[in-house]
């Protein structure tokens, strides 16, 4: 049963390199949007196929749904100036191609020069499973083993929400597209079920694909539909409130590596009975913050009490 | 591990700014006292770190107790232990700099609030990149140090800053993923991340792509000549303190990052070498005749930037392949020279204009109010970034010529003449303009423009100036836990 496979890979591989095409030379921008999307969904089935589906739900959740929101709120905001394409010359452009062959080429020479049989560290976390606290080997080695990188790409997602707050717009704060009634049915019954799916993402991470990622992503949605249908309007009194959801995940990470220290036993080093349950509240929270964050980092700016202009000095 | 000191150090030196990160975004009321106090507390981890490699060599902390390269271990060891004081010396310098700059009568609410939060994730990332020993944690902390450097550039600043900070993220991003790919080509290679497994590795083809894609990386984060479309514009608009840390600091851990892979992973041949340092001497050049053309007195310090970082390139390739196991001593004295020195310019250059009202050179000498603390404060800094004795500037340059006269390579004395030659052209520039007097319309003015604000900038080019002098024991420590000699 190899072969209708392998033909289905071939195609999906087509697929990836024709969308990217047509997203580089598509002239609208809305289309460029969309095609972008799709894009990252083909994206995510790839990762299905090459066996890490973990990858594959981050790539969808983050990587194409919360992207791409990002990018169509960027093309509302934008849309008042669509610039003219500025001619490229031709040589420019065959000297651009001709360079990009180059070091594809290259790279493809070194990968292909490679042999594939190293074993990398699978071995050594298959080996320290036991001792991990949990059943799924990504986990494992985002929040136990690799748990410092963890924290701060965490820590990443936080300077990206301080960079984002910190950038003052002037006073025009574009009006939302206003949805209608069957939108806010329809969020009635999405909300729900988006809850229960973030929080299932959550917590099934620990034996299975999932995560804190993948969930707060999945749970980000909520905070979108919100926003959206106007269900919810920041306001500048909650700011304290917001900034508490953004620091959440990683105060908590960050006190629990450092607190399980002394006695004898490292930052970072869980003890052995409890693993599992430290493990969970740190995703726990961390998926909280990853949550509220995106949801802000959609919203895109901090609210402010007053307008700009009008601010004592 | 036979016993544990109470503190674990270098996971202090990580966390204590990671602590005031989080608490002074909490609490805007209070980040600028939080602030100042968890730079200390970091500062005081530092010195305690520091000690404890004087006493015992090379501190090595596995996180969770796995051990590389299925855990991430911290390592300090002379060099890097160099590197965090640096860091936080000028980092402290800077953040009494900006207790004025920010101060209420110049600076809005906003921009108050929110540079403690950024320059706290700041240290954060640099710190951890100084400790780290492992290729991807490595990249996890440049991101960290990219985005805080994103919102420094921006912060409080106008349309051109903005404009500014999107090249420069632009030009980070792209950096990032390129060491991201190579990061995945070792990862192929080798199937571990950590320095060891690249230390021990043999050389091979998806190495040297590893080695090609990561390097191009960092020259871009780095801004090496020419790739440095980025930084004279994010740079000069940037507000004084933000400039202060991005020129000081920020473009240096691209520059230490590339320092300890060439020395650990097998380098292809002379030619990259040369290229490389062919590419310092086109900053030096290039860099030397656009700041003797800037018209405004920030974007002259900001492409001076430029040519000092074409000199740290050019004294990596001194001595040529052979030499670069000696090489990095003078990479790692200019880098400390020009971190320090650059830092307290900027600070001055940032005085001056808060004082004059504004920064463009040409109109310097009409001015009457003369702010002579910060001028003397610019002078001292541009001693030590042109190289004159004793400054630690001078002890630089001086490994740097050493090196390549003792292995014959004639054609780096000369580039590195010329470069101190533009120096000197376009430090000039300005300090005539603040010796001048028969160009303005009213006499002096009786305020004088002394501050305690001058104090911090004042310091820092002062050490510049003496560290000089303390050369010779500064090299003796970087050499503790043999950088890059036998490997633990």
């Amino acid at each position: 049963m190899v072969e209708p496979l392998l033909l289905f890979d071939a195609l999906l591989g087509l697929a990836i390199a024709a969308l990217a095409v047509a997203v580089l030379t598509v002239h609208d921008r809305f289309a460029m949007i969309v095609l972008f999307i799709v894009f990252g969904l083909m994206s995510a089935l790839a990762w299905v196929r090459l066996s890490a589906p973990d990858v594959a739900l981050a790539e969808a959740a983050i990587g194409t749904g919360l992207t791409g929101a990002l990018l169509l709120t960027t093309l509302h905001h934008i849309r008042a100036a669509p610039a003219a394409p500025v001619p490229v010359p031709g040589g420019v452009v065959v000297a651009n191609l001709g360079l990009c062959a180059l070091i594809f080429g290259g790279l493809a020479f070194a990968f292909l020069l490679t042999p594939l049989q190293a074993p990398g560290l699978a071995p050594a976390v298959a080996q320290n499973m036991a001792a991990s606290g949990v059943g799924h080997p990504v986990t494992a080695v985002l929040l136990n083993f690799r748990a410092y990188d963890t924290l701060m790409e965490v820590v990443v997602l936080l300077a990206a929400i301080v960079a984002v707050w910190m950038v003052e717009r002037g006073t025009v704060q574009a009006p939302a597209p206003v949805l209608g009634e069957i939108y806010r049915g329809f969020s009635r019954l999405a909300l729900p079920a988006i809850v229960v799916i973030g929080s299932y993402l959550l917590w099934v991470g620990a034996q299975a694909p999932g995560g804190a990622f993948q969930g707060g992503a999945v749970l980000a949605a909520v905070g979108l539909l919100l926003l959206l249908g106007r269900l919810y309007r920041p306001q500048p009194a909650h700011r304290p409130f917001a900034r508490a959801g953004f620091v959440l995940g990683t105060a908590v990470f960050a006190g629990v590596a450092l607190l399980v220290a002394g006695g004898g036993r490292l930052p970072f080093e869980y003890p052995a009975a409890h693993a599992k349950t430290l493990i969970l509240l740190i995703e726990g929270m961390v998926t909280i913050s990853i949550a509220v964050t995106l949801a802000a980092l959609f919203h895109g700016r901090e609210p402010e009490a007053v307008p700009v202009s009008e601010k004592s000095e | 591990m036979t016993e544990l000191p109470t503190i674990d150090w270098p996971t202090a030196v990580v966390f204590a700014p990671l602590a005031g990160a989080i608490l002074a975004f909490a609490w805007p009321r209070r980040a600028a006292a939080l602030g100042l106090a968890s730079v200390l507390v970091t500062a005081g981890a530092v010195a305690a770190l520091a000690l404890q490699v004087l006493a015992e060599g090379a501190v090595l902390t596995r996180l969770g107790n796995w051990g590389a390269p299925l855990g991430i271990d911290l390592r300090a060891d002379g060099l890097s232990t160099v590197l965090l004081a640096m860091t936080v010396g000028v980092g402290a310098f800077v953040s009494l700099g900006a207790l004025d700059s920010y101060a209420p009568a110049r600076a809005d609410d906003r921009t108050r609030r929110y540079f403690w939060p950024l320059w706290l994730l700041l240290l954060t990332g640099l710190n951890g990149a100084f400790l780290s020993t492992d290729v991807f944690n490595l990249y996890v902390m440049l991101e960290v140090i990219a985005l805080a450097a994103v919102g420094l550039t921006v912060l409080g600043g106008g349309r051109a800053a903005v404009r500014a900070g999107l090249d420069y993220m632009y030009a980070s991003i792209l950096g990032a993923l390129l060491f991201l790919m190579g990061v995945g080509f070792v990862y192929l290679e080798l199937g571990r991340l950590d320095f060891a497994g690249l230390i021990a590795a043999e050389p091979a083809p998806a190495l040297t792509a590893a080695l090609a894609l990561m390097i191009a990386g960092l020259l871009l984060k780095t801004a090496l000549f020419p790739l440095h479309f980025w930084l004279p514009g994010a740079h000069a608009n940037a507000t004084a303190p933000a400039s202060a840390l991005l020129s000081g600091l920020v473009v240096k851990v691209s520059l230490y990052v590339f320092l300890r892979l060439t020395q650990y992973m097998p380098l292809p041949d002379e030619l990259l070498v040369t290229l490389i340092g062919a590419l310092g001497a086109g900053a030096i050049l290039w860099g030397g005749i656009q700041a003797l053309r800037a018209e405004r007195l920030k974007l002259l310090v900001a492409w001076s930037t430029v040519v000092q970082i074409g000199l740290i390139f050019v004294a990596f390739a001194r001595a040529g392949q052979v030499g670069l196991a000696e090489s990095w001593k003078a990479v790692a004295l200019l880098i400390l020279a020009h971190a320090v020195a650059k830092a307290g310019m900027f600070l001055a250059a940032g005085r001056i204009k808060d004082e004059v009202g504004h920064d463009r050179i040409a109109d310097l000498d009409r001015s009457p109010i003369r702010p002579t603390l910060a001028q003397f404060t610019f002078a001292l800094a541009a001693i030590s970034l042109i190289g004159l004795p004793p400054s630690l500037g001078f002890a630089g340059k001086w490994v740097l010529m050493e090196g390549a006269m003792a292995a014959g390579y004639w054609h780096w004395v000369g580039v590195t003449m010329i470069g101190t030659l533009f120096s000197v052209a376009y430090f000039s520039r300005v300090l005539a303009s603040f010796l001048r007097f028969d160009r303005m319309r009213s006499p002096v003015a009786e305020h004088q423009g002394w501050a305690l604000a001058d104090a911090a900038p004042l310091i820092l080019a002062l050490s510049a100036l003496g560290l000089g002098l303390a050369a010779a024991p500064i090299l003796a420590f970087m050499e503790i836990g043999y950088p890059f000699g036998a490997t633990p």
